[in-house]
């Protein structure tokens, strides 16, 4: 029997900011604070089929043939909260941080039964019931149909960037470039290996962000005015990201005796080697309303300052094409391992984004708003899973000069 | 982290491909191993290491542990030892197949024990687990045995059935020489029939059965399939009547007449009237499906010859077989022994077979098919052209009841324990010491065997024998040992078990270890022959008859291939438990073996040389 083991494609990126290579000016602070509303319901195949996210359980009665098959068809739903600060060190150079915390988690399992051969001891085959309580006849607890979680922390991500030099030919045409590297402190939890139904935190099984990330950006503005702003741009952003090999415990069947005892062959501990990422994001950003200016302390007072500010509306779509490599298990059976690994295959994921960013900076309040809705599953993509995410956030913006 | 990773991601960004396809482990092993009984058990646990354990885990403890687990209150009720203590918190399973395994090790010869210390030593698994791996395939069938007779002696039994009218017809329906004597088609007691139980039936004839249980039978559960049609209580065609509180007559009256000259099954089932609820699923008892085959007018067949056709109301799957082939019916009468062996694969079986080729210091060298831990399969070869495939048979007459009727003086401490040798390590006794199929047989008929099989064994030479035994656990002068020939009949004078002097068919019950125990009350427990409780019984003897037909039509055709086809016929596979499929070509010294999947033939046959 599948035990419900979710990784959860959650948090795709953590940067707020319109063009891929925002930094901050110097002394400035901003505080993002996010609610992130995510979903997950299946994982694609090899060929781009929708499959569910746990594989069907043949259930035997020894020397009695096939009892029946048990299947699930999971639905995920986190919310999490992400606090980003993020500072900016020189004009060029901006460093962050990113406290993702799960505040709720919420799996339901929808489980069905497919019978199967005839049960000459019951007179009948096995419904879903009779299952059930043959199981509970072996100390097996019947799955939940919604398991639920509190309050958790994820990995914690650092974060710095670069706005690398431009030269001549860029300042004049409006490009730049930055170079942006992300670490994740393994401050998120694994999945419990005893519980039925269960849901890590850590970036792996998130399938967030990796645990390392190293970022080439550029930006290509138009329709600048004479203030720098612009109001569309253009943005490439090309990222490996890493995953780091991560211990697991085995079960020993503590809680449930026929869901999760594999320790004996697996061994008491294993090791998943997530498969990294190849990953490429074009986007652009349309600013359609650039709003009243004025002169205010988020401005220093200066009018020619509140003008360069960002637009009062931006409008953002992006496309992420994330190329997956293989994942390996590491245990003492070769065989486990296999059917692990084989729903982690080399594959891909499509991420379309479509975000709304309301900044109220140019009329003196330090804040912006935003909103944005995340689809995995507009586009198929092979051997990951995809999440849809509403995110809404509210972005601080502090100096001290 | 090492760095393959890097390099093949690095090597993925720019082409895909560059680090293949991920690979799925093989689910069937060939491996060979060499030197003594202990070092071949090394080096097979050592190279099986991983499979040994998950195949213990996932088969064992996973699996059959817990199934066994659930007898615990029906064995208890018999024999209170099993309340024990020591029996409790899901240790029943395992230390009542230990107690049964330290029993059997006193069998074992010096060498077998030091194989198994070896691949307890390469696996990492202890000797008693081991052991344990090794021994289970007969000790639990006993005990299956054991709490399957007890489950059925609290289901409804078919006292009578009555072919109406057959005393009346003119034919002489039962093949005894009379027409229409008194009582003609009217068998009381019901006793379930190897071939058919009556011919020439009117084919609008009724039938009229009565079913008995102390705590009535329920009316709303029985159950009539005649002829691919299913008759119940609602069905206008049946009428039910309570004799008694214990006693239901059933009569079905078909509607339109059955067909001249046909062959077919009435097949009854039925529940009693008391819930149980203790352990879940609730459930009444039922009784074992009991199919009658019979002829209705115009077919001119004698009971003896009567052929079970398949039955298709998808209650039953097919039973291991069998099939022995030389002489007249093979190509160049080159001699073969092809098995399917299906029994309990759990959904995890097929992921740890193994055919095991053997070279010892002395001897042949030889292959076994099994699965991983196990230092032997259900068939095998040597490289003196000795093989040999072996199927349960169900009997009571097993060492597991012999020792409760050597401890029934005082029943509160007496044990289910198994004794005797496995016929496993039979099969391996055949493959080290027989010369030919008859001492081969021999090695199994001078045995004290653990549980009751059914044998083929073949040579190169074109010789081929067939033994059924038990554990003669009443010392009734058989010895437990029933061989077979070829051209053997029985006393109706049909042949045992093929159909010419160059072939052998046989399922998973017992053809002249008829009846194979005499019914007697044991503790208040009813121990009854084969044929009336194993689920084994009717299926084993219509696949029989479906292969005989089979075999009959190839007959001069019959090769490697041909038996791999016959094998893998739907008809004959079960879908849910096939664990394997084996041909031995004797004359080519190769055993032929489709496993590592379910069914075993969905795969194809692959070829291991008996010959390093």
């Amino acid at each position: 029997m599948k035990r419900f083991v979710l990784a959860v494609a959650t948090l795709a990126a953590f940067h707020v900011s319109a063009m891929e290579t925002q930094v901050l000016p110097a002394s400035t602070f901003t505080f993002d604070f996010a609610y992130l509303s995510t979903s997950l319901d299946k994982q694609w195949s090899g060929t781009g089929k929708a499959l569910p996210l746990v594989e069907e359980s043949r259930r035997y009665e020894p020397g009695a043939g096939l009892q029946g098959i048990l299947r699930a068809n999971p639905k995920a739903q986190l919310d999490v909260m992400l606090i980003q600060a993020l500072y900016g060190i020189t004009d060029r150079l901006t460093a962050a941080v990113y406290v993702p915390i799960v505040m709720h988690s919420r799996v339901t399992t929808n489980l069905s039964w497919e019978p199967g051969d005839y049960q000459s001891q019951l007179g009948r085959k096995y419904s879903e019931d009779d299952f059930w309580g043959w199981a509970s006849s072996l100390g097996q607890p019947r799955v939940p149909k919604v398991w639920e979680a509190g309050v958790r922390l994820a990995d914690i991500v650092l974060g710095a960037r670069y706005l690398l030099p431009e030269t001549e030919w860029m300042s004049k045409n409006n490009f730049r470039w930055s170079a942006t590297l992300q670490v994740a402190l393994p401050t998120g939890a694994n999945f419990d290996p005893e519980a039925a139904v269960s849901v890590g935190t850590n970036l792996w099984e998130l399938h967030a962000a990796g645990d390392v990330e190293a970022h080439v950006s550029a930006d290509k503005h138009f329709f600048v005015d004479e203030f720098g702003v612009y109001r569309v741009n253009l943005g490439v952003d090309l990222y490996y990201a890493f995953f780091r090999p991560r211990e697991y415990l085995s079960g020993h069947g503590l809680i449930n005796p026929l869901l999760n005892n594999n320790a004996f062959y697996v061994g008491d501990k294993y090791i998943v080697d997530g498969g990294d990422w190849l990953a490429g994001t074009v986007s652009v950003d349309v600013v359609p309303f650039l709003g009243p200016t004025r002169a205010s302390i988020v401005s220093g007072g200066k009018l020619e300052r509140a003008n360069a500010l960002p637009g009062m509306l931006t409008l953002s779509l992006s496309y992420t094409r994330v190329q997956t490599f293989q994942s390996d298990w590491k245990s003492d059976s070769p065989l486990w391992d296999y059917d692990r690994e084989k729903f982690w295959q080399p594959g891909s994921k499509n991420i379309v984004k479509a975000t709304a960013t309301v900044s109220l900076l140019r009329v003196g309040v330090p804040i912006q708003l935003y909103a944005r809705y995340q689809s995995g599953d507009l586009i198929p993509g092979a051997y990951t899973r995809p999440a849809n995410v509403f995110t809404a956030g509210v972005r601080l913006v502090a100096k001290f000069w | 982290m090492t760095l393959a990773k890097p390099l093949c991601s690095l090597l993925l960004a720019t082409a895909l491909a560059a680090c293949g396809p991920l690979k799925k482990p093989p689910t069937r092993e060939a491996i060979e191993v060499r030197g003594s009984a202990y070092d071949r058990g090394l080096s097979h646990g050592t190279q099986l290491r991983s499979k040994v354990r998950s195949f213990y885990t996932t088969l064992l403890t996973n699996s059959l542990f817990p199934y066994l687990s659930r007898e615990q209150p029906d064995i208890a009720s018999f024999l209170p030892e099993y309340a024990a203590e020591r029996y409790q918190n899901g240790n029943f399973a395992y230390e009542l197949l230990l107690d049964s395994a330290k029993n059997i090790e006193r069998s074992l010869n010096r060498a077998t024990r030091e194989e198994l210390q070896g691949v307890a030593d390469g696996s990492g698994m202890s000797y008693d687990q081991i052991l344990v791996l090794n021994t289970f395939f007969d000790t639990v069938l006993a005990v299956r045995g054991v709490a399957l007779a007890i489950r059925l002696a609290r289901a409804p039994l078919v006292r009578s059935v009555e072919f109406v009218g057959a005393d009346t017809d003119g034919v002489d329906n039962d093949n005894d020489g009379q027409i229409d004597e008194a009582g003609e088609g009217h068998f009381e007691p019901y006793i379930p029939e190897l071939y058919g139980m009556a011919v020439e039936v009117q084919p609008a004839a009724a039938f009229r059965l009565v079913l008995t249980e102390v705590d009535g039978v329920d009316p709303a559960t029985v159950r009539i399939f005649l002829n691919n049609e299913l008759f119940t209580q609602d069905s206008p065609e049946m009428s039910l009547v309570e004799l008694s509180p214990t006693e239901l007559q059933v009569t079905l009256t078909p509607s339109t007449p059955l067909a001249a000259a046909l062959t077919t099954t009435l097949v009854i089932g039925a529940g009693d009237k008391k819930l149980i609820t203790v352990p879940l699923p609730a459930r009444e008892s039922f009784m074992r499906d009991e199919e009658i085959a019979f002829t209705t007018r115009g077919a001119g067949l004698n009971r003896r010859d009567v052929r079970r056709p398949p039955l298709t109301d998808g209650r039953t799957r097919p039973p291991p077989i069998a099939i022995g082939a030389r002489g007249s019916m093979t190509v160049g009468g080159a001699p073969y022994i092809a098995h399917h062996f299906s029994l309990l694969d759990a959904n995890t079986a097929y992921k740890h077979t193994v055919a095991i080729r053997h070279v010892p210091e002395t001897g042949p060298a030889f292959v076994t098919v099994g699965w991983a831990g196990m230092v032997y399969g259900l068939s095998g070869m040597s490289d003196r052209g000795v093989g040999y495939a072996c199927d349960p048979a169900d009997t009571l007459d097993n060492s597991v009841v012999g020792s409760v009727l050597a401890q029934v003086a005082d029943l509160s401490k007496a044990k289910l324990l198994a004794r005797g040798l496995p016929i496993g390590f039979l099969g391996r006794k055949i493959l080290e010491q027989a010369t030919d199929a008859a001492s081969a047989r021999d090695v199994i008929a001078n045995a004290e065997r653990a549980y009751g099989w059914t044998c083929v064994l073949g040579d190169r030479s074109g010789g081929l024998e067939a033994i059924e035994v038990d554990s003669d656990i009443f010392t009734d002068g058989t010895k437990g040992t029933f061989p077979i020939t070829t051209s053997e009949l029985d006393v109706t004078g049909r042949r045992y078990a093929g159909t010419s002097d160059d072939d052998f068919v046989l399922g998973s019950n017992f053809v002249k270890n008829v009846p194979d125990i005499t019914t007697l009350l044991l503790a208040g427990q009813r121990i009854i022959p084969q044929r009336q409780w194993s689920g084994f019984f009717y299926r084993s003897r219509r696949a029989v008859d479906g292969v005989k037909g089979r075999i009959e039509a190839g007959k001069g055709r019959i090769d490697a291939p041909f038996l791999e086809q016959l094998i893998a016929d739907p008809q004959f596979v079960d879908q849910s438990d096939s664990m394997n499929a084996v041909v031995l070509d004797f004359a080519n010294l190769e055993v032929r073996s489709a496993m590592g999947q379910v069914p075993a033939t969905a795969g194809p046959f692959e070829v291991t040389e008996v010959r390093p």
